[in-house]
Parts: structure tokens; C-alpha cells; sequence
């Protein structure tokens, strides 16, 4: 059974690379990603690549290769993402908590991200032809000095891009990400010379309901809001998110995008393993996107328009 | 290596800069070396192509749209039918034993979560289905050992009508244990709790069960909070901005709102947080069924079997 199998994954595989059925599928493609541009698309897609691991596991190949093929994997979401109109990816390329896995697999997983990521921000690569500006986002502290300085530069290489933006979260988790938001705005709080007394903080806590006098150099603290936050997250320039997606079947978000997670993202759960997943798996998450937005669009419409000409319709007929 | 295109060979490339080809289709020139990052040279405008391929878009997008609707009202029929099934397969008929059986399985196997949460929806039936969806979930809850559940719901009317909840969850509690029925503490994170004040007389004596009801506010909102609570902490120098960390807020957040759920049902058809606390949600097993709109034990009971088998697998 196992000899059948195998056998026709490889015919199918000598099928699929055989250049006219090539030639169709990736006409096909193209197709397909040109028609969903002209329908709406999320503005900012977040992906937890899970399941490298497994997967190098479950076909017997070293769990570096493992990495490998999802980075592959990773590289030809990118390109449909850019092409049908994204224009923020988030991935989630490593976890603070992932310090904790073996040291040579955290040293191997170092070495690949600086292959790959100057390799992406090549001249007349991917980033380069989208248009798409390198950010990593994270606790850059935590990671060594010469994978620091490979960032510095991929990132100076594509900063004069405006079209599309990737962000790769590198040494993340959202609660240093919610954390340090906090420390900055509590260090931009008293970034005054003297603290106030308690009698002027409170006439001028009763004096800003009236007029606004805050005390000179120092930040009213009644100012701050969700929006403050939002502003000094890592993701602040960025639309907000609409979708994130996760692989490999796990139901959690893993300390990733929490507080980015806002009413109306949606969350996706997806069974396949991050190598496995492909543009066959991700064009019906957008089409599903598409078909919703739409929908809403007219729910929207429907409601406005009862409210507008509703009324005058009904007294004409 | 992204892309099936020839890549140049250095030389060639080099070669061709110097001069440039005299006639720019891109597919041609690719071999002589100009990289596909150089722009064509041929931008020569082309209306009707335009204009024909968008429409040829335009109608391939419409019929994806209507394929893809089309496939949606059939999985629709497929998960309804396949929902009643389940829930005339498994019914509680409110009786703490049956649920106790069917909840055996997940306890043998694996684990249950100690503190489950769900997402109910206000808009759906009014205010009389919330607290009669809060009652049933509680008295699942109690009936498969869970102590701790918190419930969700966006807009925050159930935290106007603790007593009221109070009063429906015990009397449901009743009709399904009988006369010696859990205790019950209904609270929410702000306000006071509500404590049973039948059998047990000091507050700080044994809950079998406690219901929280946190809102939006509870969410980005307690974030801003602390935020403003620490800065005015440290306005008056009582902190520095160097001892806010995670550990700090991680307390604060967890004393003030609700500790982190294990488990997080939702009983909508897609996934969409609607503001859940974020701080929270780290961890939490998010559990929905595809395409199911109703609050029902069938549910219930298929998320506590996926939270049973999932391994621990975070970081390590």
C-alpha cells in the first residue's frame, strides 16, 4: 500500500511539473488572483506559519529542512498576497518562548533567517518586486549581534518601498509587544521635570472638564486611549488586522497579535501543516473574505437605505 | 527562488547594462540578462486590452462569488443536518448524571478545563434568551465539574442584572440537581459579587461554582486603565517606567478582570473575538463549530472533547 501510494504522489508530481499542465496552473493562478483584486481584499493578513516541525517529522526529513520548505512555502503566499492586493503581512517567524527549544535548533533557525531575509530583500527579489518594505517587530535585544546587523541591513535595503509592507515578528510575543507599548507611554508620562503636587493634579483634573489646562511638560493622563496604545505597538502605521491565519490544526493564537485581535478580525484555524499550505489553501480564505465583505457591504446598504428612502417608498407606493 | 523565471548570470547582466536592447518584450530580453525589477520600457497604454481583460476579471470574480455562495449553502445544510443529529444523539435532558457520563470519556483521556469562558451574543433573542443561555451553560458546567466560567458578551448588559441572573441560574440549577444543588457566586469584575445567601453565610465559604461576566470594557479598556493608573503612578514617583513588566501587568490584569480561561467557547459561526479580553487570551483554546448558530450542548460538549485531545504544545 505504502509502495502504491508513494508511487502515484510521484506520477502526479511528474504530471504537475510536466510544462503544459504547468503552464495551465499557473495561467490559472494568475487568473484567479487577477479576478479577486477586483473584489474586496483584507488590507492586513497575519499568519502563525505551525507545524514545521511536524512536518519534517511526519515525512522523515531533518527539522531544518523542515524550516526550509515552510520559509519556501512562505515565499509563495508572500507573492499571492502582494499580487491580489494585501498590503501588510504579518508573520510570526519566532517566538520569545522559543528560546526555550534546543540550542542548536534555536542557532539553526538564526542561520536561516539571515539567509532568507537578506536573501529577500535582494535586489529584483520578492520585496523588491512588490514594492514591500522589510520591518522586524520584537524584542531585537534578545537576538545575537550578527543576525542584529543582517536586519539592519535587509531592512535599510527595502526602507524606500511604500507599496506593501512586510512584518516578521521575530523574538515576539504580544504581551512584551502590550508590555513595552505601557512603558513607553509611563516613560513619555513623566518625561516632565517635577511630578505634580497632589492640589495641582487635582484642580486640574476638575479645571479639564470645564477648559483644558494640563500642567506645562507633562502628559495628561485623562488623554490617553485605546488609539495611544495602538499607536505604540509595533504595528502601529499598519491597517488594522482583518484576518489571521494558523496552521496546523492548533485552536490558540499563541501570544501573537492579541492585541491587534480587534472586533472584527477574523480568526482562522487551518489543518494543514505551514509547509503544506499553499494558494489553493489561501484562495478560498480570501474568496470567503470577499463573499462576507460583500455581504456586509449590503446588510450595510440595506439598513441605510430602510433609514434614508424607506420611509418616502413606502408613501409612494 | 521564488519565481519559475530564468535568473540571469551575473556577466550577462553586467553586460547589459552597458547597453541596453533596443526592443523591450519582457519575456525576451529575460536570457540577455535585464532584471525583472527594471521597469518595461513599453508602457504603451492599452485601453480595449484593459478594458476586456478587467471585464474578463470582473465576470470570472462574479463567478467564483456565486460558485463559492453556492458551496456555502450546501455545507450550511450539511453542518445543520449534522448538528440536530448530534443533539438528539446527545441530549442532557437535565440530568447532571448523563452529562457526567458523556464528560467520563474526556476526563479518562485527557483533561478538562478549569476555567472556561464563552462568547454569547445580546442581539440574537434579547436579554430573557442571554440569561437563559448563561443558566443552561452554567448548569453543564457544574454537571461536568467546571468550576470556574466566565461569559462574554459585548455590549455588558448581563453585569446590569447579576441579581436577576443570579435568581434564573439557581432556579435552573434546582430543576437539574434537585434539592442539594451546587453553590453558586454570580459576579463581575468591577462591582461586588453575588454570593448565594441560602445555605453558606460567610462569602469566603466553599463555591461550587463561579459565573463572572465580563464585557468589552473589560478588555483594551482595563489596558488603557492600568495605563493611566501606572503613569499617574509614576507621575508621582511611586514607580519607575523600568518596573513595568510583564509580571506586574500579568497580576494586575488577572487580580482586576478574569485569569487567564483555558478554553474559550464561541457559538457563532466564524470566528471573531468581538472584543474578548486580549491579555488574557494567550493561550486559551479557541473552540467554534462551522456554521452552527445556536448556544447547544452538543457544542459544549464537542469543545471540551477537542480541549481533551490537544497536547500541550507551546514554545517547547
Amino acid at each position: 500500500m505504502p509502495a502504491t501510494l508513494y508511487g502515484s504522489s510521484r506520477t502526479r508530481r511528474w504530471l504537475l511539473s510536466s510544462p503544459p499542465v504547468e503552464w495551465v496552473i499557473y495561467y490559472m493562478q494568475e487568473l484567479l488572483i487577477n479576478a479577486l483584486r477586483q473584489g474586496d481584499i483584507p488590507q492586513h493578513v497575519a499568519f502563525i506559519m505551525d507545524g514545521n516541525r511536524r512536518f519534517a517529522r511526519s515525512s522523515h526529513i531533518e527539522t531544518v529542512e523542515g524550516h526550509n520548505m515552510g520559509f519556501e512555502a512562505l515565499a509563495k503566499i508572500l507573492e499571492v498576497c502582494y499580487k491580489s492586493g494585501v498590503r501588510v503581512v504579518t508573520i510570526y517567524a519566532f517566538s520569545i518562548e522559543n528560546f526555550k527549544r534546543p540550542l542548536h535548533e534555536v542557532n539553526a533557525l538564526m542561520e536561516i533567517a539571515k539567509i532568507k531575509l537578506s536573501q529577500l530583500c535582494q535586489h529584483g527579489d520578492l520585496m523588491d518586486r512588490y514594492g514591500a518594505s522589510l520591518r522586524v517587530l520584537g524584542n531585537l535585544p534578545l537576538l545575537r549581534r550578527d543576525v542584529l546587523e543582517v536586519i539592519e541591513k535587509a531592512t535599510e535595503m527595502t526602507k524606500h518601498n511604500k507599496k506593501a509592507i512586510l512584518n516578521v515578528c521575530f523574538p515576539y510575543t504580544s504581551r512584551d509587544e502590550i508590555t513595552t507599548a505601557i512603558r513607553e507611554i509611563v516613560t513619555l508620562s513623566t518625561t516632565a521635570q517635577a511630578p505634580p503636587s497632589p492640589s495641582l493634579s487635582d484642580s486640574s483634573a476638575s479645571s479639564s472638564s470645564s477648559g483644558k489646562t494640563v500642567i506645562p511638560g507633562l502628559m495628561d493622563i485623562e488623554s490617553i486611549t485605546e488609539q495611544t496604545l495602538t499607536d505604540h505597538m509595533f504595528t502601529a502605521d499598519c491597517p488594522p488586522l482583518d484576518i489571521i491565519i494558523r496552521t496546523s490544526g492548533v485552536g490558540r493564537l499563541s501570544d501573537f497579535m492579541l492585541w491587534q485581535c480587534h472586533p472584527n478580525t477574523e480568526v482562522v484555524f487551518l489543518d494543514c501543516l505551514w509547509p503544506d499550505f499553499d494558494i489553493w489553501k489561501f484562495l478560498p480564505i480570501l474568496i470567503d473574505w470577499g463573499v462576507k465583505e460583500r455581504r456586509r457591504a449590503l446588510e450595510m446598504g440595506k439598513k441605510s437605505g430602510v433609514r434614508e428612502g424607506g420611509a418616502q417608498r413606502e408613501s409612494v407606493f | 527562488m521564488v519565481t519559475a523565471k530564468p535568473q540571469p548570470a551575473p556577466a550577462a547582466s553586467s553586460s547589459s547594462y552597458a547597453a541596453p536592447p533596443p526592443r523591450n518584450r519582457f519575456g525576451e530580453n529575460l536570457p540577455k540578462g535585464i532584471l525583472p525589477r527594471l521597469p518595461p520600457v513599453d508602457p504603451r497604454p492599452r485601453p480595449i486590452r484593459d478594458f476586456i481583460s478587467t471585464r474578463l476579471y470582473k465576470l470570472v470574480l462574479a463567478t467564483l462569488y456565486l460558485v463559492y455562495s453556492v458551496y456555502l449553502k450546501l455545507r450550511w445544510t450539511y453542518h445543520t443536518a449534522l448538528n440536530r443529529g448530534f443533539s438528539i444523539l446527545y441530549y442532557h435532558h437535565r440530568t447532571p448524571q448523563l452529562i457526567q457520563q458523556d464528560v467520563m470519556e474526556v476526563k479518562a483521556n485527557g483533561k478538562l478545563p478549569k476555567h472556561l469562558s464563552v462568547i454569547l451574543e445580546y442581539e440574537k433573542g434579547g436579554l430573557d434568551t442571554l440569561i437563559d443561555e448563561v443558566a443552561e451553560i452554567t448548569c453543564w458546567c457544574a454537571s461536568a465539574g467546571i468550576k470556574h466560567l466566565s461569559v462574554y458578551e459585548q455590549t455588558g448588559v448581563l453585569k446590569s442584572y447579576i441579581s436577576t441572573s443570579h435568581r434564573s441560574i439557581a432556579q435552573r440549577l434546582h430543576s437539574y440537581f434537585g434539592k442539594s444543588r451546587p453553590t453558586l457566586r454570580v459576579h463581575s469584575p468591577p462591582s461586588g459579587s453575588f454570593n448565594d445567601m441560602s445555605d453558606e453565610e460567610g462569602s469566603g465559604a466553599h463555591v461550587d461554582i463561579e459565573v463572572v461576566f465580563i464585557s468589552e470594557e473589560d478588555g483594551r479598556e482595563s489596558l488603557v486603565d492600568l495605563t493611566k493608573t501606572l503613569c499617574d503612578m509614576a507621575q508621582r514617583g511611586k514607580i519607575m517606567s523600568e518596573d513595568v513588566s510583564i509580571e506586574l501587568i500579568d497580576a494586575e490584569v488577572k487580580e482586576n478582570v478574569i485569569p487567564e480561561p483555558e478554553l474559550l467557547i464561541l457559538f457563532s459561526p466564524n470566528i471573531t473575538l468581538k472584543g474578548y479580553p486580549p491579555w488574557q487570551i494567550r493561550l486559551t483554546e479557541i473552540f467554534h463549530v462551522e456554521d452552527n448558530e445556536a448556544v447547544g450542548y452538543q457544542v459544549f460538549l464537542r469543545a471540551l472533547h477537542s480541549f481533551g485531545k490537544t497536547e500541550f504544545r507551546f514554545g517547547r
